[in-house]
């Protein structure tokens, strides 16, 4: 069973939200919902001042608080480890929302759920790739398997090293960074 | 990338269900080990107990979203022992019915009570047991929340104890005070309580807020909103001044004058201690920043 995970160059990020809006289209979100954000950092001074973009979207930590602290069991790692919430059970206590220390969960008041990047589990068991990864058009997100060391992801990661964020707050994520 | 997920309704809850466990302490310890003159603050406390854990609970379903709606999901919720709120519906599945049925039997209501009175002291066991269960584990539902540094800390749950017993006593006092009128001068004597638990408050009010300076950048910065920042005024006024200092200055006197305080003043104090108790569960909760991620 493979291990999905994503590599994300924020070197090559311009901050164009192509990925919300093709993540608000795979999952007939409201305008105002997302499962992923553009965060901006200002790196540098003048005359070398950059900004910095970071894609940010659910982590699918391996230890995920948010699965340790759901009351109803709805917050669940799917055999291809992806951190998932079922709808039927999730009474929207938001406890998961609070938990999750990298703060990646909305609440959806229609459905009075809590709702998070899926990373397009349906799209990907058909053998396609999560929304976000296919429409970014500098090609920030690298999509695989974090298991098979001739993927792309796996290979990007070893050959940049790319680190998740914050990895001491000790979750282990699969969403791994290129920052410089 | 959400803010604090928990509002007004959650807090709300904090503060019910600590001074709802702490007033079912106080009126066991009256019943227990206090003689005849001090009836009226144990049925106090009985009384009051469980409608003020019941409004709490009310809070925590209002703020439940497809639970609320559709209430039968309810049942989802003992799946993960993992979770305080499992443990908390647990716990509070039967310190609730515990509770009333202590207030029915403490003033003799119904058949239930008359039933209840024979078996008294087991209720009075077993009910203080899961009040502290109540009061503490509204501690470590906060204190376990990975995403907010600041409440990551054992202190939280006694600091969360002594706050409900504090609480619980002056809301039980407040109850006393209106079912008797003449308990008024009793009253005095409860106010040694008052001095002792806020003591133990305020001591652990202060480690957990100080010795957060040092713990992590994110509980730091959390402290320093408490000590000196945004919510400073809050946290001095409400809290700290009229919650605690004020309260426990009454509360010496009230010791010490024995019975001839003016009734405004000993309702007053314990008013207070009310407000304090609401004030800091707030200022705990708004307070929170989650870690720094970019």
């Amino acid at each position: 069973m493979p291990r999905y995970g994503i590599a994300i160059d924020s070197t090559k990020c311009v901050g164009c939200h192509s990925c919300r809006v093709a993540c608000q289209n795979q999952n007939s979100l409201e305008s105002n919902e997302t499962f992923n954000w553009i965060k901006h950092r200002d790196r540098g001074r003048y005359p070398s001042y950059y900004k910095e973009f970071i894609p940010l979207q659910c982590n699918h930590c391996e230890n995920a608080p948010c699965q340790r602290v759901c009351p109803t069991g709805a917050t669940y790692t799917s055999k291809e480890g992806v951190v998932l919430v079922n709808p039927k059970t999730c009474v929207g206590c938001k406890y998961c929302m609070e938990a999750c220390p990298y703060k990646m969960r909305i609440i959806d008041h229609r459905r009075g759920i809590v709702e998070k990047c899926r990373l397009c589990i349906e799209l990907v068991r058909d053998g396609g790739t999560p929304a976000c990864v296919t429409t970014c058009p500098t090609q920030v997100r690298i999509f695989g398997d974090l298991d098979d060391p001739k993927s792309a992801v796996s290979i990007f990661i070893a050959k940049t090293g790319a680190q998740p964020l914050r990895p001491d707050l000790g979750t282990i994520p699969k969403i791994f960074y290129k920052r410089s | 990338m959400q803010d604090s997920a928990w509002g007004w309704l959650i807090i709300t809850y904090l503060f019910l269900a600590g001074a709802g466990s702490g007033a079912f302490i106080a009126a066991v310890a009256c019943d227990l080990l206090a003689p005849d003159w001090s009836k009226t603050l144990a049925r106090a406390g009985s009384l009051v107990s469980g409608p003020l854990v019941v409004i709490g609970t009310l809070c925590l379903v209002l703020d439940l979203e497809a639970g609320f709606w559709q209430p039968w999901r309810q049942i989802y919720m003992v799946n993960n022992l993992r979770s305080m709120i499992s443990w908390g519906f647990i716990i509070l599945s039967i310190f609730i019915p515990i509770a009333l049925v202590y207030a029915a039997a403490l003033n003799e209501i119904t058949f239930v009570g008359k039933l209840a009175q024979k078996y008294i002291t087991i209720i009075e066991i077993i009910g203080s047991i899961f009040a502290v269960a109540t009061a503490t584990y509204t501690g470590v539902l906060i204190a376990v929340v990975n995403g907010v540094p600041f409440w990551n800390t054992p202190l939280m749950p006694v600091l969360f104890l002594a706050s409900a017993i504090s609480t619980g006593l002056a809301a039980a006092m407040i109850v006393a005070a209106i079912i008797d009128v003449n308990t008024i001068k009793t009253l005095s004597n409860f106010a040694l309580g008052h001095v002792i638990f806020l003591s133990v408050e305020a001591l652990v009010l202060m480690l957990f807020v100080f010795m957060s300076l040092t713990r992590s950048t994110e509980a730091a910065a959390s402290a320093g909103m408490l000590i000196s920042g945004m919510l400073s005024p809050y946290f001095w006024g409400l809290v700290v001044i009229l919650g605690l200092v004020v309260p426990f200055i009454l509360s010496v006197f009230e010791f010490l004058e024995y019975g001839q305080m003016p009734k405004s003043l000993v309702v007053g104090a314990d008013i207070l201690v009310l407000i304090g108790g609401m004030s800091i569960r707030a200022l705990i909760v708004f307070s929170g920043t989650p870690p720094q991620i970019i």
